[in-house]
């Protein structure tokens, strides 16, 4: 039987016929069939490079055994993965690999998920002929054991490894890092990182992950608990929009690891360490088990009666003498739908207010319902399909950072695809390294130079012809090259080179990250960048990704947890509820705002810190310190809960079920892995249980209240995009007086938002804030890494280490917001676009 | 017989000067090619010689060359494989030091034949003086415009690199050469796919020998007819010999392929050092098989060393006489081979380990019964299961030296010391 279909081939295996598309290995083409061939180096998302030998087939006609992970499928072979002969040369690998093996499986971490044990059981080897003393790699002279550190988080130990190369292999092909490798040659080939070099890269947790045997562990799972005596858990990370898929492996109360899940449509089995040692701020010490009551000065333990029944008193008065509209409501993004829901049903059913904002750490945001760029991120993206694309456009994101998952899949297209990628900020990054041309614009003029590359587009005559391009040099200013270079500090050549890129690319991916969605200007960013989606014909032939940030800011968006909705969300509500409030809502920076002026008296903050996180410090304590009554739930005492009324414990993501909805849209479900902790609740019972003291539930059981949920989640507005060319005005903000160098507040790798502090290992990455600078930047300042440098804005001070940057090349200072001990937030100003600062060495005496 | 093709002008110190090379009719080849031929003409022409590879597997040069794809829109590579590290092969160091501007020339016109605008000539690292004298060529060839733009006004760029490799010996093996050029660690790649398609930075990259490109400009100038009037029907030209061990003068001799290996070795080398016997030879590179004194009347050509059961590899002939203790010269084999081994694949990187240890203890007098099944399995699992031929590298000679002289193996084991009356072993 011969196939027509070019791109198929026909083979037997094993006496089974196959047809698989060309190109596949022989390997995969019997997995295809439910034939398992034994390996060792092979994995599905790297390059094959046939070293383990384990995977021999016999091909009839071939001389040789061969291996069937690196041998392509054709037409007509026959194969046996079976035979004696395969069978003989299977063994004689194990037997190599075992000679100057330990054997120390007792003690080994990999026991019982060991690729080695599991293979060298299934081939019965028992017996070897070798005779000699095994080979032992030492570090430590004094240990009779190889204990070695290559990382904060990875300990080595050489004589496990069976020189696999899938960490090396991975560390370079798909996180694109150079710190480890191997040394030395033949059989004392060793895995270790280049000189003074760590192995500590944000992906580095996954090196320990795809190691087949016990040769890298980590230090959080290691002589901790063996494998079988866990159960494991379906998670969801928490710590980013990509929304990776974890399991977590728990034994009673405890969870010991999170490892990948692997999901194709998102991490194709990769995840960050932000993901994989988050999980240790559940059974972290400090967390919050008993609600607190304030007393005089002090906040004093209490019982949950008295919290609710004082929260209850305090609202009802309030909102009797004043109005709902007095009382505000902050909920983190990060929390699981149903808790964002039922905050949202406890505003708008019981408090009549529409005083709610997930919005947190952005400064001051357009209120418009239904603004540009609400209607964009509501629109689907694909993380997959990115894969699709010729050119990827990155546009205001330190993408490695904000979305470490996404980077890879864009890393992925441009290493292996062949696109081209282009990104645009106003300092460089590491996910630029591999960028086609890195443009870095001066800070606040980027819809500038936005405008220089539609206007450069047009001229070029590159425009798609979906859109009336005529029209465009009178609406947008800058509308010539030269003038949107003069003003961004982008060359011309380069915004014409770009251009050109962009207007014959048959596929683009634009995706933009915090640099825009927090930025005050994000309407004429928004807008911007719209122009040059349709005359780049994006909306056809590509996708725009305006990436939302935390693990559920998308289902935040979409259960309507903001001041103004649209309306065909409101009319959803009302029918969900019977009523909705009619006030006009405010977002978080008009309720601290409003605090301030003591037009809003009670707030209401759940898993959340501005004091920490809003981008203004001064307004925010100036906002809190006013108000009569503050109520906030949160795993651990945080800045914001030490100025609280009322401090409820909230429980943990871990310990309930739930789901988040990642920046594609995918709703993604979490199972519980641990009971909540002490007096602990989800923030949906905490919820429940003020509605129901103020005057009804707002659900009989979570289950109930889910189709609810689910009917907005799954609610698609996909709006049509307007296809006209919209009025871009740039207004440039100068740098007043002394305070020069534009500050950017991020969060640092391997931190998110205000919790990761709290994980062991995280911190062993980084447990400080501080002043990233370019080299030249610091050779000004005389300073070196761990230098102290004041840190100077018109409103605030810190004091911080430098880290001297490998990427940053212009003079900005970045500066890391994820330490409460270091409130960098006081440096920022809610009106000013772009915050200024002046570095001063900080001399020793 | 010994014939001067590539040595004509060997012993001519001032051969290194491009002048002194111009003026032996030198870079006359490379106008030619330039000038009045095609790509295509001097594949084909090269194709007529019969040039074959001299790195070891003998494969013909001109359809190495035209396996390139004609139609790729990558750039593409010519390298120049100046690695020589297999125990018994001094050739190439011999024509970079002396003759240097043979070797570029020839490269030009590989290049020239498969498109390449940038060739790399990548030199063993330990090679200080071929180093000096290739960096010092190279730069006269630019200043004379024989490299560089535009050459020969012809419009023709070609630039050259000198590369010093990192001293590994499996960096002269073609793929781990990639990678290490590519800055990576110099591990074999899997074929396929094979360079010719995706070589260096997975753009088609042809990889050859020292001296297989010194050959190249003779062809060009005096036809292929010529070449193949010299040598024998399947294995044409000329080939350089390097002739070791107990000869009484060792030496590099250019040979017409299919001379003779007894006039190789009795009247160039003048016959076995102190009037002993011959006990062995081998013909190829260390990791040829040997060859035993009735087989001195051997061809050296491949189709007749094969036939004899050895290979004519690289050319290094290394001669052994009679008090050599075969355990001995097998010893000092693997344990280069164990140390050579790049570590990738498991079989040759454990096996070679394991062999070397068994070996090395039959050496040293502790050899245990059974310990020759031992290394035959161990080698039967090595053969034809690895990467790279770096493995059956390592296991021909040992699977030969236990083949043809298993008693003087079965005493060493017994006796606890070597049959032969060594001068070179352990007791
Ligand atoms: C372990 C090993 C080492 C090798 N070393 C060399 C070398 O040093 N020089 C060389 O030209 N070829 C060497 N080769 C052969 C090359 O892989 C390749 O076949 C050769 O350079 C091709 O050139 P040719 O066709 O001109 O012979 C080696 C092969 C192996 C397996
Ligand atoms: S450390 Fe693990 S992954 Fe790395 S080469 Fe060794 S066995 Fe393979
Ligand atoms: S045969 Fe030896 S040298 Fe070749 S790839 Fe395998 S380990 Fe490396
Ligand atoms: S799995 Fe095929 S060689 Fe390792």
């Amino acid at each position: 039987m011969s196939s027509a279909d070019d791109n198929k081939v026909t083979l037997t295996i094993d006496g089974r016929e196959v047809t698989v598309p060309r190109g596949m290995t022989v390997l995969e083409a019997a997995k295809s069939i439910g034939i398992e061939i034994p390996t060792f180096c092979w994995h599905p998302k790297l390059k094959p490079v046939g070293a383990c030998r384990m995977c021999y087939v016999e091909i009839e006609k071939m001389p040789k055994l061969a291996v069937s992970c690196a041998t392509e499928a054709m037409p007509g072979m026959v194969v046996h993965t079976d035979s004696d002969l395969v069978k003989q040369g299977r063994r004689a690998v194990l037997e190599f690999i075992l000679l100057n093996h330990p054997l120390d499986c007792p003690t080994c971490d990999k026991g019982g998920e060991c690729d080695l044990q599991d293979l060298t059981f299934a081939h019965g080897i028992d017996d070897s002929q070798f005779d000699f003393n095994k080979y032992r790699f030492i570090r430590d002279k004094k240990s009779t054991f190889d204990d070695y550190r290559l990382g904060p988080e990875i300990i080595r130990n050489q004589n496990r490894c069976i020189l696999c190369y899938k960490c090396v292999r991975s560390n370079k092909e798909v996180f694109g890092e150079y710190d480890l490798g191997a040394f030395q040659r033949g059989n004392i080939t060793e895995i270790d990182t280049g000189p003074g070099q760590q192995v500590d890269s944000i992906y580095s947790g996954n090196l320990v992950e795809i190691c087949p045997v016990g040769a890298l562990t980590n230090t959080d799972w290691r002589y901790n608990i063996r494998v079988w005596k866990t159960q494991k858990v379906n998670s969801i990370c928490q710590y980013c929009a990509d929304g990776c898929n974890l399991t977590l492996w728990k034994d009673r109360q405890k969870i010991y690891r999170a490892t990948s899940r692997r999901n194709d449509a998102i991490d194709e089995g990769w995840i960050c360490n932000r993901g994989r040692y988050g999980y240790q701020i559940a059974n972290a010490e400090g967390r919050l088990t008993v609600p607190l009551i304030k007393r005089g000065e002090r906040q004093e333990n209490a019982t949950w009666d008295e919290a609710i029944e004082l929260i209850a008193r305090r609202f009802k008065e309030i909102k009797d003498k004043k109005g709902g509209v007095c009382i505000g409501g902050l909920a983190y993004p990060g929390l699981d739908s149903a808790s964002l829901y039922a905050f949202s049903k406890l505003f708008r059913t019981i408090l009549n207010s529409n005083n709610v904002d997930f919005r947190i750490d952005y400064k001051m945001l357009p209120e418009e319902p239904g603004d540009l760029y609400t209607q964009i991120t509501s629109r689907k993206f694909s993380i997959a399909g990115i894969e699709n694309s010729d050119v990827v456009l990155v546009i205001g994101s330190n993408l490695i950072n904000e979305h470490p998952i996404t980077n890879l899949r864009v890393r992925k297209v441009v290493t292996q695809k062949g696109a081209k990628l282009y990104t645009l900020n106003p300092f460089a990054t590491k996910s630029g390294d591999i960028s086609t041309d890195e443009i870095i614009y001066r800070a606040g003029t980027v819809e500038a130079l936005i405008n220089g590359l539609c206007v450069s587009i047009v001229e070029q005559k590159l425009a798609s012809d979906t859109v009336d391009a005529s029209k465009l040099a009178t609406r947008v200013e800058p509308n010539t090259v030269a003038q949107a270079a003069k003003i961004s500090g982008v060359e011309a050549d380069r915004i014409v080179g770009l251009a050109q890129a962009l207007g014959e690319a048959k596929h683009i991916t634009l995706i933009t990250g915090e640099l825009l969605s927090t930025s005050i200007t994000r309407d004429a960013i928004t807008a911007a960048i719209m122009n040059l989606a349709l005359l780049c014909g994006m909306a056809e032939n590509g996708q725009i990704g305006f990436l939302s940030k935390y693990a559920n800011s998308k289902g935040a968006e979409k259960l309507g947890v903001m001041p103004l909705l649209s309306d065909s969300l409101i009319a959803e509500m009302k029918t969900l509820w019977g009523g909705y409030p009619e006030q006009k809502g405010l977002g978080a920076d008009r309720m601290i705002l409003s605090a301030k002026k003591e037009e809003i008296d009670a707030l209401f903050v759940m898993g959340s810190d501005p004091m920490l996180c809003y981008p203004d410090g001064q307004f925010v304590r100036e906002g809190i310190e006013k108000l009569d009554f503050l109520v906030v739930a949160d795993l651990f005492e945080t800045r914001t809960t030490q100025m609280a009324d009322v401090v409820l414990p909230l429980s943990s993501i871990a310990e309930m079920s739930g789901d988040f909805v990642n920046l594609e849209g995918t709703v993604q479900h979490f199972d519980q892995a641990i009971k909540p902790l002490g007096q602990s609740m989800p923030g949906y019972d905490i919820c429940n249980k003020i509605a129901s003291a103020l005057k009804e539930p707002l659900f009989e059981s979570v289950a109930r209240m889910q189709p609810d949920i689910m009917r907005l989640l799954l609610r698609e507005e996909n709006p049509e995009i307007q296809r006209e060319l919209r009025e871009v005005k740039t207004s440039v903000e100068q740098a007043s007086g002394e305070y020069t160098v534009p500050l950017f507040v991020v969060d640092q790798a391997h931190h998110f938002a205000h919790l990761t502090e709290r994980s062991k290992s995280l911190s062993a990455f980084c447990s400080e804030a501080h002043l990233e600078l370019s080299p030249s930047m610091a050779e000004k300042l005389h300073a070196e890494t761990g230098t102290l440098i004041r840190v100077e804005s018109e409103v605030g001070k810190v004091i911080l280490p430098v880290i001297i940057s490998e990427h940053i090349d212009n003079d900005v200072a970045v500066v890391t917001r994820n330490f409460s001990a270091n409130p960098v937030n006081d440096l920022q100003m809610r009106k000013q676009r772009v915050d200024y600062v002046r570095l001063t060495r900080v001399e020793e005496k | 017989m010994e014939k001067k093709v590539l040595f004509t002008y060997i012993d001519d110190p001032a051969q290194v000067k491009v002048e002194t090379y111009v003026g032996h009719g030198g870079y006359t080849a490379w106008q030619k090619a330039l000038k009045q031929m095609k790509p295509a003409d001097v594949i084909d022409e090269v194709k007529k010689s019969g040039l074959r590879g001299r790195g070891g597997a003998g494969f013909p040069a001109g359809l190495k060359w035209s396996f390139v794809p004609k139609d790729s829109p990558k750039p593409r590579y010519l390298i120049c494989n100046a690695d020589e590290s297999e125990p018994g092969t001094c050739k190439d160091r011999v024509l970079m030091e002396h003759d240097p501007h043979g070797v570029i020339e020839g490269m030009a016109i590989a290049s020239y034949a498969i498109g390449s605008h940038l060739c790399f000539i990548y030199i063993r690292g330990e090679f200080g003086g071929p180093i000096r004298c290739m960096e010092q060529a190279v730069k006269e060839a630019y200043a004379k415009g024989y490299l560089g733009k535009n050459v020969f006004g012809t419009g023709y760029d070609l630039d050259m690199i000198v590369h010093t490799g990192g001293g590994a010996y499996i960096c002269g093996e073609e793929t781990a050469l990639l990678n290490s050029l590519e800055g990576e660690r110099g591990m074999s790649r899997i074929r396929p796919p094979f360079p010719a398609i995706e070589g260096l930075y997975a753009c088609p990259t042809v990889v050859n020998n020292v001296e297989t490109l010194a050959s190249v400009p003779h062809i060009i100038n005096n036809g292929a007819e010529w070449y193949t009037s010299m040598g024998t029907e399947k294995s044409a030209g000329t080939k350089i010999f390097s002739l070791s061990g107990h000869v009484n003068k060792p030496g590099n001799y250019e040979l017409e392929l299919g001379t003779p290996l007894s006039y190789l070795i009795n009247d160039l080398g003048g016959g076995i050092k102190d009037g002993l016997k011959l006990k062995a030879v081998i013909p190829g590179g260390s990791s040829t098989p040997f060859l035993l004194p009735d087989q001195l009347d051997t061809k050296l050509d491949y189709e007749s060393i094969a036939a004899a059961g050895s290979m004519l590899g690289s050319g290094g002939v290394i001669v052994l006489h009679e008090k050599t203790c075969i355990v001995w010269v097998i010893e000092r084999l693997i344990h280069f081979y164990r140390h050579e081994s790049c570590g990738k694949c498991t079989p040759c990187r454990e096996g070679t380990g394991w062999l070397e240890q068994l070996i090395s203890r039959i050496e040293r007098g502790e050899g245990k019964p059974g310990d020759l099944e031992k290394i035959e399995s161990i080698c039967d699992n090595i053969l034809g299961r690895t990467v790279c031929p770096l493995g059956d590298a390592a296991v021909m000679p040992i699977q030969s030296a236990l083949k043809l002289f298993r008693d003087e193996w079965q005493y060493h084991i017994d006796n606890k010391r070597c049959l032969v009356k060594s001068e070179f072993a352990f007791a």
